[in-house]
C-alpha cells in the first residue's frame, strides 16, 4: 500500500468582514491507496475547508496559505484552475452533503452521469457512454437504471439522488473519494445504507476515500482510520480500532462521551461544555483548553505538538507530555476498556503545581480570551451543574434508571389523547396524500413520548395537529378532555390551549424572528396573553428563564443571528417554557445541532421533564437519543403508527418490521461491532388496509394485519 | 382525460383574457369621456371656437357625444363586434386605416429594438457574470446603471445634436427620405438613432437580472458538483447554469414585449417617428376618442396576452410544475 496523498503542514483561511478565518491550521496526515480516512470533528472546525482545498475548490475569499498537497508524488499545490480541472473527477471527486441540491434540478440523471465521463473522455461514442452510466448506476445500487436514465432529480428521493452523486463522482475512476457528509442530510436507514455502499465501492474499486462526518457513530461503520479535528486542527489520529477503543485526547474523549449510545443506563449525557472556539483570532495554546477539564497551565500557553502513542497512532495533547501527570482515560460504556495505567503523579513538582493552579487560572484566562470563548466557559458552568445534582442524588440517579415505567400505574391520567387522527395533504384538485393515516396514541401526563420515523413520514403533521396548527381530515384529539379538533370547545378554552401547550420547532435559526432580541422574544408570550410575568417585570422574567435554560444574561439585548445553534435553541426552549406549559411538543429540537450540543439540550429537557413534570411529544430521528430521552416511544411509517411502546421494551423486543429495521440502522461507536453488523431492510408488503394495531404485550402495541 | 384536461387549461385562459380585455375597455372608455377636454377641437380644429352653441350641439349629435357615455359604449362595442370601431376625428378616416399606415414602422422599430436590447442584455449579463467582481464587470455595472438613468428625451436630444446637427452623418427625423419609400439602407439610417435609444434604456435592467441570476445559479451546490467532476468555467457557465435561468428569462422576455414597444412611444415622439406612438400621444391630446380607444385596447390586448404567455412559460418549461401532471394522473411517484 503506497501512500497515495501527503498534506503536510497545510493552512487554509478565510477573509471576511471579521478578520482572517484560519479554518485550516497546520495540518498534516497521508492517505493510503484504498484506505477509509474520516475526520471527525464538530460544525466549524475546518473538516469541508480542508477537503475543499485539496480539491481547490475553496470560495474565492478563501485560500491556501500554507503547506502542500502532494498526490502520487505530484506537488498540486501550485496547480492553477486549468491544471486542476485534468484531475478533479479523475484522480479525486466529491460527495457532498446535501444531495437535494447538489444536482442540476433540470438535467436528467443519466445525462449528468455521462457529462462526468465526457468530460474525461469527450470522443467516446454516444452507446458506449450510456453503457458506461447504466453501469455506474447499477454499482450504486439504482434499480432500472434503462428507466430512470432520463429521469429527473426530483423523481429521486433523498437517498437515491446520493446514489447519483456518487455515481457520478466514480464516473472516471477517481483514486480518491471525498465524501463531506455524505450521510448528514439522510435518514438513518438510508444513512446505514449509503455507508454500506460507500465501503462496498471502496472495496470493489479500490478506492480511497476520505469521510467527513460530525458523528463518530456513523464513521465507525465505515472507517479504517480515523483523525479528529478541532479548531481547523488535527488533535488526534489513528487507526479506527485505537481511536474507539484506546482515545489519548480529551476532546475525542467528549466526543464519544457525547453520544447517546454510550451513556445507557446514566442519567444524563456527558457532554462536552461549551462550544468550540471562534477561529478569527485563535488562542496562543490549545484551542480546547477551556472545554477541556483536564487541562493543564500549559495548554493555555503552548500549542502541545503531536505525540506518538504508537506507530499509527498520534495525539496532539500535554497530556502525553512525560512530564504530564498521568489521566486516566474515562470509561465507555460498551466499547472495550481502555487499557488501564497507573494513576500516579510521576511529574515535577512544578508541573503538580500547574495542575493545582489550573482551576484560578482557568478563569483568569478565559477573561481574557475574546467574548465568545468567554461565553463558552458560562455555558460550561451552566452544563456543568446538572451533571452534578445527579450525582448528588443517588436515589433519584437509580430512580432515572429503572424510572422508564415510572408513570405506569401510579399515574394513569392521560393528557393527550389521539384518535384516529387522519390528515390529508392536497397536491392538486385529485391527488391527496395522507399525510397521517389512522393513528391513535396517548400521552401520559408526566411522560416523554417519542415520536420516531423517517422524513416524510407524518410525525411532524402528527405534532401540528396536536397543537391545532393543523385541522385534521379526521380524527379527535382531546387534551385534557378538551376537544381540539371542534371549534367551539377551542374557543371557549382559548387561553388554556395556547398557555399550557407550547412547541419547539427544529430550525431555530428560522423560528425565531431574527429581528426580536433574545429577551423580546422570551417574553412575547407573556405580552400576548397579558400575563403579569411572575418575576414582576418582564426583563426579570426574560433573565429567569435564561438562566434556567442555561444561558447568561449577557444575551439578553442580542439578536438571534448572534448566538451559535445551541444557544438559539435554548432561547427557543426558554420561550416556550415562560408560559409555564403542561405539554411541550419539540419536532426534532435537536436534529440540526452538533452532537455535544445536542448531548447538552438533552440533558436540559432531561432535568426539566425532573424539576417539573413536564409531558413532552418529542420528535425525532435519532433513535439512540429517543432510546435515552423517552419513556414511551411511537414508531411512525409513512403516516401510519406501527408500533408503541415503552422505551425498552421496544428496543429489546422489537415487534414490527420497520422498528426492526430502524433499530438495526442505529450506529454504534466501536468500529468491531460496527463492521459486523447486519442491516435490516424493510420493505412493505403486507396489504395496508386489513392491519390493525394489536396489543401483543402489556401496553406494547402492534400494527398487523387482522390475524 | 389528459386531453380534456389541456382544453380546460387553455380553456380558462381564454376566458380570463376576454375577461379583462372586457373590463379594460369599460375602463378605458369611461375614463376617456370622463376626463376634461374638447373632443370636438380633434374634428373642426381652430373652427370650435367659432361655434354656436347650436352648432356645438349639433356636431356633438353628429358624432354621436351626445348620449350618456353607457349607450356609447353599447354602441361602441355593437360596432366593434361588427369590425367597425369608428373613424379617427383628427384624420377622418377610418381607424384601422389610420392605424395600419403607422403600426408598421412601431413594429419595425420596436420589433427589432426588442430583440437587440434582449439578445445584448444576454451577452452583457453572461459576460458581467463571467468576471464577477473583476474590473470588467464592476466597469460595466457602474456605466449600466449611469445609462438607465439618463432620461431617453434627453439621451435622444443629445444624440440628434451629436450625429445630426455636428457630424451630419444620420437623419434627425422621421422614417424614411420623402421619396425614397422603398430604400433599406435609407430606412437602416433612419432607425439607427432611435433603435439605440431603445436599446440603451431598456439594455442595462435586463443584462442586470442575468448576472444577478446567473450569480445566484455559480452559487448553488450543483456547481460545487460540477467542479469536482471536471467541467470547465465554460461548461458550467453554459450547460448548467444557463440552462436554468432561461426558463425565467423567457418568461420575462415576454412580460417585456408592451414594455420595451411602449418604450418607443417617447422615442417616436422625439424622432417624429411616424409610428403609432405619436398617433397615441395625438388622439389622448385631442380626445379623437374612437382612435385612443383603439390604440389602448390593441396595447392592453398585447400586455395581456404577453403576460398569459409568460406565465405559460413558467408553468410549462420547469420540469418540476410539469411533475404536478404527473403525480396527478397516476398518483405515483417513484421512490
Amino acid at each position: 500500500m503506497g501512500t497515495l496523498l501527503e498534506v503536510k503542514n497545510l493552512s487554509v483561511s478565510f477573509e471576511t468582514s471579521g478578520g482572517e478565518v484560519q479554518a485550516v491550521r497546520d495540518v498534516s496526515f497521508s492517505l493510503n491507496e484504498g484506505e477509509v480516512l474520516a475526520i471527525v470533528g464538530e460544525s466549524g472546525c475546518g473538516k469541508s475547508a480542508l477537503c475543499k482545498a485539496i480539491m481547490k475548490l475553496l470560495p474565492q475569499n478563501a485560500g491556501i496559505r500554507q503547506g502542500n498537497i502532494r498526490i502520487n508524488d505530484v506537488d498540486i499545490t501550485g496547480y492553477r484552475e486549468r491544471d486542476m480541472r485534468k484531475v478533479r473527477g479523475k484522480l479525486f471527486s466529491m460527495v457532498f452533503q446535501d444531495p437535494m441540491t447538489s444536482l442540476n434540478p433540470t438535467i436528467p440523471i443519466g445525462k449528468q452521469i455521462a457529462e462526468a465521463i465526457l468530460v474525461h473522455e469527450p470522443w467516446m461514442p454516444k452507446e458506449q457512454v450510456r453503457k458506461r452510466v447504466v453501469e455506474l448506476m447499477k454499482l450504486v445500487g439504482i434499480e432500472h437504471p434503462e428507466e430512470r436514465y432520463l429521469m429527473y432529480p426530483y423523481h429521486f428521493s433523498g437517498g437515491m439522488r446520493q446514489r447519483c452523486v456518487m455515481a457520478i463522482a466514480l464516473a472516471s475512476n477517481p483514486k480518491i473519494l471525498f465524501a463531506d457528509e455524505p450521510t448528514t442530510a439522510l435518514d438513518v436507514t438510508i444513512q446505514a445504507q449509503i455507508l454500506d455502499l460507500l465501503r462496498e465501492v471502496q472495496r470493489k474499486l479500490n478506492t480511497a476515500t476520505i469521510l467527513v462526518s460530525h458523528d463518530l457513530g456513523v464513521v465507525a461503520r465505515a472507517a479504517d482510520r480515523v483523525a479528529v479535528m478541532y479548531a481547523g486542527k488535527i488533535v488526534e489520529i489513528g487507526t479506527a480500532e485505537e481511536i474507539y477503543h484506546d482515545p489519548r485526547h480529551p476532546y475525542t474523549w467528549g466526543l464519544l462521551r457525547s453520544l447517546p449510545s454510550l451513556s445507557k443506563g446514566r442519567n444524563y449525557l456527558q457532554t462536552i461544555p461549551g462550544m468550540p472556539s471562534t477561529l478569527v483570532d485563535p488562542p496562543k495554546g490549545d484551542a480546547f483548553a477551556c472545554r477541556n477539564e483536564y487541562a493543564l497551565g500549559i495548554d493555555y500557553e503552548e500549542m502541545p505538538p503531536m505525540f506518538r502513542v504508537s506507530e499509527t497512532h498520534y495525539a496532539a495533547t500535554w497530556l502525553l507530555d512525560k512530564r504530564a501527570p498521568k489521566v486516566e482515560a474515562p470509561v465507555f460504556a460498551g466499547v472495550n476498556e481502555p487499557k488501564r495505567k497507573d494513576v500516579t503523579f510521576t511529574g515535577a513538582d512544578d508541573w503538580k503545581k500547574k495542575v493545582s493552579a489550573n482551576a484560578g487560572r482557568n478563569e483568569k484566562v478565559s477573561c481574557e480570551m475574546a467574548e465568545t470563548v468567554k461565553s463558552c466557559s458560562m455555558m460550561s458552568e451552566a452544563s456543568a451543574e446538572v451533571p452534578e445534582k445527579s450525582a448528588d442524588l443517588p436515589e433519584k440517579y437509580k430512580k432515572g434508571i429503572d424510572g422508564k415505567n415510572r408513570n405506569q400505574g401510579c399515574n394513569p391520567e392521560i393528557l393527550v389523547d389521539v384518535r384516529h387522527l387522519t390528515h390529508q395533504f392536497r397536491l392538486s384538485k385529485k391527488a391527496v396524500i395522507r399525510a397521517v393515516d389512522d393513528v391513535s396514541f396517548q400521552i401520559r401526563r408526566g411522560e416523554i413520548f417519542g415520536l420516531v420515523g423517517e422524513s416524510g413520514s407524518g410525525k411532524s403533521t402528527v405534532a401540528r395537529c396536536v397543537m391545532n396548527i393543523y385541522q385534521p381530515s379526521v380524527g379527535r384529539i382531546f387534551y385534557q378532555g378538551i376537544d381540539v379538533c371542534e371549534k367551539k370547545q377551542v374557543r371557549e378554552n382559548r387561553k388554556l390551549l395556547q398557555i399550557s401547550r407550547q412547541m419547539i420547532f427544529q430550525d431555530s435559526a428560522s423560528s425565531l424572528n431574527q429581528r426580536m432580541k433574545v429577551r423580546e422574544i422570551i417574553t412575547e408570550p407573556l405580552a400576548i396573553h397579558r400575563i403579569t410575568p411572575p418575576r414582576k417585570t418582564l426583563r426579570e422574567e426574560a433573565k429567569f428563564q435564561m438562566k434556567y435554560v442555561g444561558l447568561d444574561d449577557s444575551y439578553l439585548d442580542r439578536y438571534p443571528p448572534e448566538l451559535s445553534g445551541g444557544q438559539r435553541q435554548r432561547v427557543a426552549i426558554a420561550r416556550a417554557l415562560s408560559m409555564e406549559p403542561e405539554l411541550l411538543v419539540a419536532d426534532e429540537p435537536i436534529a440540526s445541532l452538533d452532537v455535544s450540543i445536542q448531548a447538552q439540550i438533552i440533558n436540559l429537557f432531561r432535568h426539566l421533564q425532573e424539576e417539573h413534570g413536564f409531558t413532552f411529544l418529542f420528535i425525532a430521528h435519532d433513535l439512540a437519543m429517543v432510546e435515552y430521552l423517552c419513556d414511551r416511544v411511537g414508531v411512525m411509517y409513512r403516516g401510519k403508527l406501527v408500533e408503541v411502546a415503552p422505551t425498552k421494551e421496544l428496543f429489546s423486543n422489537p415487534q414490527h418490521g420497520y422498528t426492526k429495521a430502524l433499530l438495526s440502522a442505529i450506529p454504534y461507536p466501536d468500529p468491531v461491532r460496527e463492521k459486523t453488523r447486519r442491516l435490516e431492510v424493510y420493505e412493505e408488503t403486507a396489504n395496508r388496509s386489513g392491519q390493525a394495531m394489536k396489543e401483543i404485550s402489556e401496553d406494547h402495541f402492534v400494527l398487523c394485519t387482522a390475524d | 382525460m389528459r386531453k380534456q384536461k389541456k382544453f380546460i387549461y387553455y380553456g380558462k385562459k381564454l376566458l380570463i383574457f376576454l375577461a379583462s380585455v372586457f373590463v379594460l375597455s369599460v375602463v378605458v372608455f369611461y375614463l376617456a369621456r370622463w376626463a376634461p377636454g374638447d373632443p370636438l377641437v380633434s374634428y373642426y380644429g381652430d373652427r370650435t371656437e367659432k361655434m354656436s352653441p347650436q352648432e356645438r350641439e349639433w356636431a356633438l349629435e353628429k358624432l354621436g357625444l351626445n348620449d350618456p357615455i353607457s349607450v356609447q359604449y353599447v354602441r361602441w362595442v355593437e360596432n366593434a363586434f361588427h369590425g367597425e370601431f369608428g373613424i379617427s376625428f383628427k384624420y377622418k378616416q377610418d381607424v384601422l386605416k389610420v392605424i395600419g399606415g403607422r403600426i408598421g414602422n412601431t413594429l419595425l422599430l420596436g420589433g427589432v429594438g426588442f430583440v437587440l436590447t434582449f439578445g445584448l442584455a444576454l451577452l452583457v449579463g453572461i459576460f458581467c457574470a463571467w468576471h464577477e467582481e473583476r474590473w470588467p464587470d464592476k466597469t460595466l455595472c457602474k456605466v449600466g446603471t449611469l445609462t438607465s438613468c439618463i432620461p431617453e428625451f434627453w439621451l435622444s436630444l443629445v444624440l440628434i445634436l451629436v450625429f445630426a446637427v455636428s457630424l451630419r452623418i444620420l437623419p434627425s427625423s422621421g422614417a424614411y427620405t420623402t421619396g425614397k419609400e422603398k430604400d433599406v439602407a435609407d430606412r437602416i439610417r433612419h432607425l439607427i438613432l432611435p433603435l439605440t435609444i431603445v436599446v440603451i434604456n431598456h439594455l442595462w435592467y435586463y443584462a442586470y437580472m442575468i448576472r444577478n441570476k446567473l450569480l445566484e445559479e455559480v452559487r448553488a451546490d450543483y456547481v460545487l458538483l460540477a467542479k469536482s467532476k471536471g467541467l470547465n468555467k465554460r461548461q458550467i457557465m453554459f450547460r448548467h447554469c444557463l440552462r436554468n435561468i432561461i426558463p425565467s428569462y423567457l418568461s420575462i422576455m415576454a412580460i417585456s414585449v408592451p414594455h420595451v414597444l411602449g418604450g418607443t412611444y417617447i422615442v417616436e415622439t422625439v424622432f417624429s417617428y411616424p409610428g403609432i406612438g405619436t398617433l397615441a400621444y395625438e388622439s389622448a391630446r385631442y380626445k379623437d376618442y374612437n382612435l385612443l380607444m383603439i390604440l389602448c385596447m390593441l396595447s392592453g390586448i398585447l400586455v395581456i396576452f404577453c403576460n398569459i404567455i409568460s406565465q405559460t412559460i413558467n408553468e410549462q418549461i420547469d420540469p418540476r410544475i410539469r411533475a404536478n401532471e404527473v403525480v396527478e394522473t397516476s398518483e405515483v411517484t417513484l421512490i
